[in-house]
């Protein structure tokens, strides 16, 4: 065990070398997601803002006069690993704060851990209500909720699009069932009963039962709640067996490997979905934006999310003069307008951020733009 | 030493690494095109290469074949016989062990001590499984739905029915017992693989429906499940209404810790007690006819044997462990969700049993401290550390097929021929 | 829709998954039937075709190789040959050293080169979803009264493609000297061998066909469906063990024919009744025809010798 603890403060050394040779005093913070596992591309997007937050935090003094080492948390988005890790960060490792985790079924459980232990936890990208619902104190969300989200696709649904029969999709996962629960729920509040609801398997590339089956329902929208991973394929079959359905689905698509998932651009050619308004395009935040592309980084999906959290962590705790996670929280539900590159944020009493912000996005030629 | 030779054998497997390895490693594919990495994959021919090199060499020479054929000794198939009432080295020091596990928790720190739970846990299913697989010959793939049931028996139980972690605890083991029950009536009359894939589509049905089921299980949101209580002391900051917090009643400071100590303490006297219950087991009649059943079925239908019951009973006792261990699951994270429970979860199992040594105790407890401990300690080397993982289980089984502890056998009488060994058909009957 | 035109379009989704399990389960029964073991690494070998399939059009079409027939069938063919080769070597390495002992060896060693080779791909290629562009573009329309169903070009080559395959196997294995060698090392390992059968060398074959046939379902898939990643080996190996078991593990024609049933059965609940359970129905089919015929739709019943 002694042999272990000392290879894993190299490794922590080796990870933080952003602070190459700086003696001052430390302030460790956890960086937990999936990285590795199915889900491991958001946790590098989680990783790489993170990792340049930190960097242009501790290049303006750092949290308190002390350097940030980040501290990386690999829970493959399993419930059984996330509480490991909590557990490994909150007690071993000694962190302060987590900027994590990724999944909401990894966020739920850990969340407890952190909330024991007194450990600053806010998330970037857990979007599941029950997340915050809980009252835990210390525990914060940087970006929107699924209901927030399945409000915005609802009103859209039928007060942009009119639609009267729309047909909703998940993938029975914490996530994306959520999402679609969400949306179902606000499309019902408006009077719009859906013609089917229904969860296809994750890890399967087959839908064609299913969109026959969307397509006998003749629904003008195709409601989606899930990740691109089977995204993709669904839609490419829905264009395939000539289904020209509307197909809306949340912030589980933003990334390019949607594209590839669905086997080109010409499949995912005006595919809606919700997402908190550009995250790069804010004038705070170009700065980060240009030295991630500097870098040769396209600071997509949660990049940016993950880079706010870092530094409402470094608010907080520079606010409450204190690098206890408790004091920090506290300071932090007390006062609000924390300027980050994502503008001017503030938290309520459950840790939610006060405004959302979710906007509908549409994919044109490969990319997507706000709509 | 025969150069020609060994060079020759090294240059086939170099170009057969290039076909597997090349266009994997060496052609990196990103959008619709490539990336060219031509650099690792000459690393990893080269490694191949001169490894082969080496051990065609070694092992022409007699001493290199002395030290490759020590490792052939444990394939041999065969079950060793000790004379009864000898006390082993490791009877005698269970209570050592045991004493030196109980306080262990004191001195390190929570999050060794949750990992040790989780280790504890994978222990009773283990032990439960090793019942089906190890002793009574039936491979079961599906052991996973039990611990689900547990599980879920403590989360919904007090959601619904307001139970706590202590009635639970006896509930789930007999609703797991009766799923057990409910599974085994119909499928017993298969045979081996047959029962294997009946298992597996039985552990994928109770996960499904967990998932699937929202209204009553909340689906993949999963539910919360309350934390064990002392004689209805809560391990809390806060403690419910008409609860005390273990802190003040004792009157000391709150320490998060507690309720871990608390739990693994609770698992380690579980686990004594499978022990305990194993340990009696195979001496009693029961225990005996399973051991029967899986060496020759036909042979203890003819000697009248109720096959359906004593298989049934290995089934049913299997589940209520692996119930317990579920409950314990529930009760340490606080939490369950289907994800929890899925057919790697099952193949985990498996391995820490046939990896343990079929029908071996002390097999499982080690095998399943290994299972969970290897991947935290590796987390170090976070990226490659599955990867390490089933290397392992490939280099394990080549070495040591039988697992790494073979079950000894008390003989019934002194006889002469100190260490005779007997020829077994065990594992074959469970395949 | 015509309800009509939505059952035969379920049919034609069934069939076409079908032929993909079907194709994929044959490397489970041939494998079962000679060692009897579970090789659980097939999945993941399938995996691997599926990468190695992008591999190929990404190389053909960086030498400027685009005619579409010619393309295609290097593809199938490259990829056949090393998934092949992966099959040769991972029995010789992880499986053969295990040949004498316990039968739960090779299925736990089976579990391990699962688990080694999703890594291997992820650390490699990286976790994201990888994809091809589309290549078969159009279907054939069958119209049925004011409706119509339809049938890909992709998935016409899947079903001819998976027949063409069955048909050739099943020469190989009844007509040929390499087929009768592998039946009679299927019957009587010991015996063959007595009687001047190299059994390792048509044990190591009977691998190599499994995974070429594996990797042919890799090439047809990644074509139809365009996308995979390293964990995709997992769900459908379990469906197409689920198919062999069904059809009668050890039989050829039962793989393809549970495969079949499998994919149909599966169309049909997840169209008329419900995707939720799709699954469920499926394992249910499964135990309930494990219940009624324990040695599945084809298998020869186990005769327990006295």
């Amino acid at each position: 065990m002694h042999k272990s603890i000392k290879i894993s403060a190299l490794a922590v050394v080796t990870a933080g070398s952003l602070i190459a040779g700086s003696a001052m005093a430390e302030i460790k913070i956890g960086v937990a997601g999936p990285h590795t596992g199915p889900y491991a591309a958001f946790g590098m997007q989680l990783w790489k803002g993170a990792s340049q937050a930190a960097k242009d935090i501790n290049a303006a003094g750092g949290i308190n006069g002390e350097m940030i080492v980040l501290v990386k948390g690999d829970d493959r988005c399993e419930p059984k690993e996330a509480v490991s890790v909590a557990n490994r960060m909150a007690d071993q490792d000694g962190v302060a704060a987590v900027v994590g985790h990724f999944c909401s079924s990894s966020s739920i459980p850990a969340s407890v851990v952190y909330d024991e232990a007194g450990v600053f936890m806010i998330t970037p990208a857990s979007t599941n209500p029950t997340v915050t619902d809980r009252g835990l104190p210390g525990v914060f969300r940087a970006c929107g909720r699924d209901d927030q989200q399945g409000i915005v696709a609802g009103e859209y649904i039928v007060n942009t699009l009119k639609a009267k029969s729309v047909a909703i999709i998940h993938d029975k996962d914490t996530y994306g069932q959520g999402l679609a629960d969400a949306t179902k729920n606000t499309l019902n509040g408006l009077g719009v009963t859906e013609v089917l609801y229904e969860g296809l398997t994750r890890g399967e590339k087959d839908f064609n039962a299913l969109v026959t089956k969307i397509k006998s329902t003749k629904a003008e929208v195709v409601y989606f709640g899930g990740l691109h991973s089977e995204a993709g394929p669904l839609v490419r079959q829905m264009r395939e067996q000539g289904l020209t359905a509307l197909f809306i689905s949340g912030d589980g698509i933003v990334s390019q490997d949607f594209v590839t998932a669905a086997g080109g651009a010409s499949f995912v050619e005006g595919v809606l979905m919700t997402f908190g308004a550009d995250p790069t395009s804010y004038p705070a935040g170009a700065e980060a934006v240009a030295s991630f592309k500097a870098s040769g980084y396209e600071p997509e999906g949660y990049t940016m999310y993950s880079y706010t959290a870092m530094q409402v962590v470094a608010a907080a705790m520079n606010g409450a003069k204190s690098n206890d996670g408790m004091k920090a929280a506290a300071w932090l539900h007390a006062n609000g307008n924390i300027a980050t590159a994502m503008g001017s944020k503030s938290f309520d009493s459950k840790g939610d951020l006060t405004v959302s912000d979710y906007v509908m996005y549409e994919w044109k030629d490969g990319n997507y733009a706000e709509k | 030493m025969n150069i020609k030779h060994s060079f020759l054998d090294a240059f086939v497997a170099a170009i057969l690494a290039t076909i597997v390895f090349g266009p994997i490693m060496g052609i990196v594919l990103d959008g619709y095109s490539f990336n060219l990495d031509v650099p690792r994959v000459a690393i990893i021919v080269g490694i191949i290469f001169v490894g082969r090199f080496v051990f065609q060499l070694t092992i022409s020479t007699q001493g290199g074949r002395d030290f490759f054929q020590q490792f052939e000794k444990g394939r041999a198939g065969s079950i060793e016989v000790t004379d009864p009432g000898i006390k082993t080295v490791l009877a005698k020091a269970i209570p050592f062990i045991m004493l030196a596990a109980a306080i262990l928790p004191f001195f390190i720190g929570k999050y060794w001590i949750t990992i040790l739970i989780l280790a504890y846990i994978y222990i009773l299913l283990g032990l439960g499984l090793n019942i089906v697989v190890g002793l009574a010959g039936l491979l079961d793939l599906g052991f996973v739905a039990f611990y689900a049931i547990g599980a879920y028996g403590l989360a919904l139980g007090s959601e619904y029915l307001g139970i706590g972690f202590w009635i639970a605890l006896p509930m789930s083991a007999i609703l797991a017992a009766s799923f057990g029950a409910i599974l085994g009536f119909p499928v017993l009359r298969m045979h081996g693989d047959y029962l294997a894939i009946v298992t597996l589509g039985f552990g994928e049905i109770i996960r499904l429906v967990l998932n699937n089921w929202s209204a009553f299980t909340h689906g993949p949101n999963g539910a919360s499940a309350p934390p064990a209580t002392l004689f209805n002391l809560e391990f809390k900051r806060t403690a419910a209404e008409g609860y005390t917090p273990f802190h003040e009643f004792f009157n000391i400071d709150y320490n998060s810790t507690h309720r871990y100590i608390f739990i693994y303490l609770l698992v380690l006297i579980a686990v004594a007690f499978a022990l305990r219950l194993k340990h009696r087991l195979v001496k009693m009649p029961i225990g005996r006819a399973w051991e029967a059943l899986r060496e020759n079925e036909i042979a203890c239908r003819s000697l009248g044997m109720n096959h359906v019951t004593i298989k049934l009973s290995a089934f049913m006792m299997g589940a209520a462990i692996a119930g317990v261990a579920g409950v314990f699951f529930a009760a340490k994270d606080g939490f369950v969700n289907p994800a929890s429970f899925s057919f790697i979860e099952s193949a985990l199992i498996l391995a820490i049993v046939v990896l343990g040594g079929l029908g071996s105790t002390v097999g499982v407890v080690i095998a399943a401290l290994l299972v969970i401990l290897i991947p935290e300690v590796m987390r170090e080397f976070s990226e490659y550390r599955y990867l390490v993982f089933g290397l392992l289980m490939v280099i394990m089984m080549i070495i040591r097929p039988r697992g790494l502890i073979t079950i000894k056998r008390d003989r019934k009488f002194s006889t002469k021929g100190e260490g005779a060994v007997v020829e077994t058909k065990q594992g074959e009957g469970a395949a | 829709m015509d309800s009509l035109a939505i059952i035969l379009q379920q049919l034609v989704n069934g069939l076409t998954l079908g032929s993909v399990y079907g194709l994929i389960a044959i490397g489970y029964t041939m494998v079962y039937g000679i060692i009897g073991m579970i090789n659980f690494a097939h999945g993941d070998l399938y995996m691997v075709s599926a990468y190695l399939t992008a591999i190929f059009l990404a190389l053909l079409s960086f030498f400027g190789i685009d005619s579409l027939p010619v393309v295609l069938f290097l593809t199938l063919l490259g990829t056949m040959a090393i998934t092949g080769v992966y099959g040769w070597v991972i029995e010789r390495v992880a499986y053969r050293p295990l040949r004498n002992s316990t039968r739960l060896a090779p299925l736990i060693s089976a579990i391990g080169i699962s688990f080694v080779l999703q890594e291997y791909v992820r650390i490699n290629q990286g976790s994201n979803d990888q994809g091809i562009p589309a290549l078969l573009f159009g279907a054939v329309r069958v119209p049925v009264g004011n409706d119509f169903f339809q049938i890909t070009y992709s998935q016409i080559l899947i079903i001819v493609v998976s027949l063409l395959g069955m048909g050739l196997l099943t020469y190989v294995i009844q007509k040929t000297e390499l087929g009768r060698q592998c039946r009679a090392t299927q019957m009587d390992r010991k015996m063959s061998g007595i009687l001047g059968i190299h059994t390792d060398r048509i044990i190591s074959t009977v691998f190599v066909i499994g995974a070429a046939m594996g990797a042919v379902a890799g090439v047809l898939v990644t074509l139809n469906y365009g996308s995979f990643n390293f964990s995709s080996g997992f769900i459908i190996g379990i469906k197409a063990f689920t198919a062999a078991v069904l059809g009668g593990i050890g039989s050829l024609p039962g793989a393809m024919l549970g495969g079949i049933v499998l994919g149909m059965a599966e169309s049909l609940f997840s169209g008329l009744v419900n995707t939720d359970y799709k699954d469920v129905f499926a394992f249910g089919l499964l135990v309930t025809v494990m219940i009624f015929k324990p040695s599945g739709l084809l298998g020869k019943p186990a005769v327990e010798k006295v």
